[in-house]
């Protein structure tokens, strides 16, 4: 049963900070060398640590320290420009708000969009449909555009379909901060009945209550490098210790 | 239904006016009798090249959002225009048929080997939609390149003309252009002349080549795509 199902070895992955900043030909071709260049920065560096199946693994740190890149990174979504990320069983992501949904098409034609690209073929797809639908209520807007929704429907369907999706690893990110009380309520009991079905969870959240409420572990992430790996406890800890703020 | 009356309008008209224009008003000097036969022939596969090629440069920025989220393999983007303009071309075929059919060209048994013209021509498709697909995303002004590299390589490849219709001192720079020997191989169905394996093999060497530097340069900037859209 404890399996390492991911597994990140000495990550290092960096963005350019000015979009404008000049590319060259040159550039695209020269071998991935671990010098910054002029205007790029490491989003994350050194970044290693292992995940055995059925783990429950809470993300914390301040905004823009590298929590959303690593999940993209785990979900392969982006590739490292340093070390390796091995990731064995398939992972159903909840990164960016949308999804991945494709704006123009209806609700209806992203959900079977959505499952397909994660490889359910149409009738699993079609077996589990009513059932997506009626967990995001949204059974009125089958056929609207899904550009069309407001935000907080949009978590809705997109939590919907990816908590149905048969991946083993399960990944969330702050989004569903933007669903209503009642919904959240609803999204973490599903979470909780794919946690005692064996799934792996990654969750980002500045909530400390939740953190609590699922996960046993926990990672810290400070200016692009893993601070502290340890329970979640003892993580949440430190970093009301050096960033919460201080009772008066 | 309608989006292959569409996919065939095209060519079919671009057809009707070279036709127009160089049998009845310019005295043809150049291709084969039936010339519509001869033209359809390289213009619809000219197509095919052309639609995926410029699709190509919009391959990551206008699925960008589902590129992000999905992480099958990213080669997969370039390679469904290629096999949706490819299907496109296939469909076409029984158009060229009937053409050829109406207007009296007959069939030879080099008809074998437009399979293998479909092939090479794949081949080299994928190879440039790989190379163009990822650059477009850093160079946004070669979306506009291309458009005009393709609008030159138009007439730069025999489709209102053949490569023997250039002048001897060309013949063998034309090789160089892989379309000439698709071309020529498609066109060697109705018209045997049209057969130069030399020009074939070269061109068929040259879209592998082409495949290669796709596959690398694909490879190589991947990452940065993926950070970039």
């Amino acid at each position: 049963m404890s399996e390492t199902v991911i597994s990140l070895n000495d990550v290092g992955i960096r963005f350019r900070r000015n979009r404008r900043s000049r590319r060259s030909f040159k550039d695209l071709f020269a071998s991935t060398r671990r010098r910054t260049r002029p205007g790029e920065f490491w989003a994350l560096q050194n970044v290693s640590f292992s995940v055995q199946r059925g783990e429950a693994i809470g993300v914390v740190g301040r905004n823009g320290q590298g929590k959303s890149t690593l999940l993209k990174l785990v979900t392969g979504v982006v590739l490292p420009d340093e070390g390796t990320v091995n990731v064995i069983e398939g992972v159903a992501p909840l990164i960016e708000i949308t999804g991945g949904f494709v704006d123009d098409l209806s609700v209806r034609d992203n959900v079977y969009l959505t499952a397909g690209l994660h490889g359910m073929t149409r009738k699993q797809i079609d077996s589990r449909f009513d059932d997506i639908i009626e967990f995001a209520e949204i059974a009125d807007f089958i056929d609207t555009p899904y550009k069309h929704l407001s935000s907080g429907m949009k978590v809705r369907i997109a939590f919907a379909v990816i908590s149905r999706l048969e991946e083993p690893i399960i990944l969330v990110d702050e989004v569903l901060a933007v669903g209503d009380k009642a919904f959240r309520e609803k999204c973490y009991r599903r979470i909780e009945e794919l946690l005692a079905g064996g799934r792996t969870l990654f969750f980002v959240s500045h909530n400390e209550r939740d953190l609590r409420r699922f996960c046993a572990r926990g990672l810290y992430l400070d200016k692009g490098a893993l601070v502290l790996d340890a329970p979640i406890n003892e993580v949440l800890d430190r970093y009301n210790a050096e960033y919460g703020i201080k009772p008066a | 239904m309608l989006g292959y009356f569409w996919s065939i309008l095209d060519p079919l008209v671009m057809a009707g006016i070279y036709w127009f224009v160089f049998t009845v008003v310019f005295k043809r000097s150049v291709g084969e009798d039936p010339y519509i036969v001869f033209l359809l022939a390289a213009l619809l596969p000219w197509m095919w090249f052309n639609g995926a090629i410029s699709d190509c440069t919009r391959a990551f920025l206008r699925e960008s959002k589902l590129i992000r989220s999905t992480r099958i393999p990213r080669t997969i983007w370039v390679n469904r225009l290629v096999l949706s303009k490819g299907i496109e071309f296939i469909a076409a075929i029984p158009v060229l048929i009937l053409f050829a059919v109406f207007s009296g060209a007959t069939i030879n048994a080099d008809a074998v080997f437009f399979p293998l013209a479909i092939l090479i021509q794949a081949v080299l498709t994928a190879g440039v939609g790989l190379i163009v697909a990822p650059l477009v995303v850093f160079f946004r002004d070669l979306e506009r390149a291309v458009k005009l590299i393709l609008r030159f390589l138009f007439y730069a490849s025999p489709i209102i003309y053949a490569t023997s219709d250039l002048p001897k001192e060309l013949h063998f720079w034309a090789a160089f252009n892989p379309l000439s020997g698709i071309f020529s191989l498609y066109r060697a169905a109705f018209f045997p002349g049209e057969l130069d394996w030399f020009i074939v093999s070269v061109g068929a060497a040259m879209s592998v080549a082409f495949l290669g530097i796709g596959l690398l340069v694909f490879s190589r900037t991947e990452r940065a795509v993926l950070k970039e859209i």
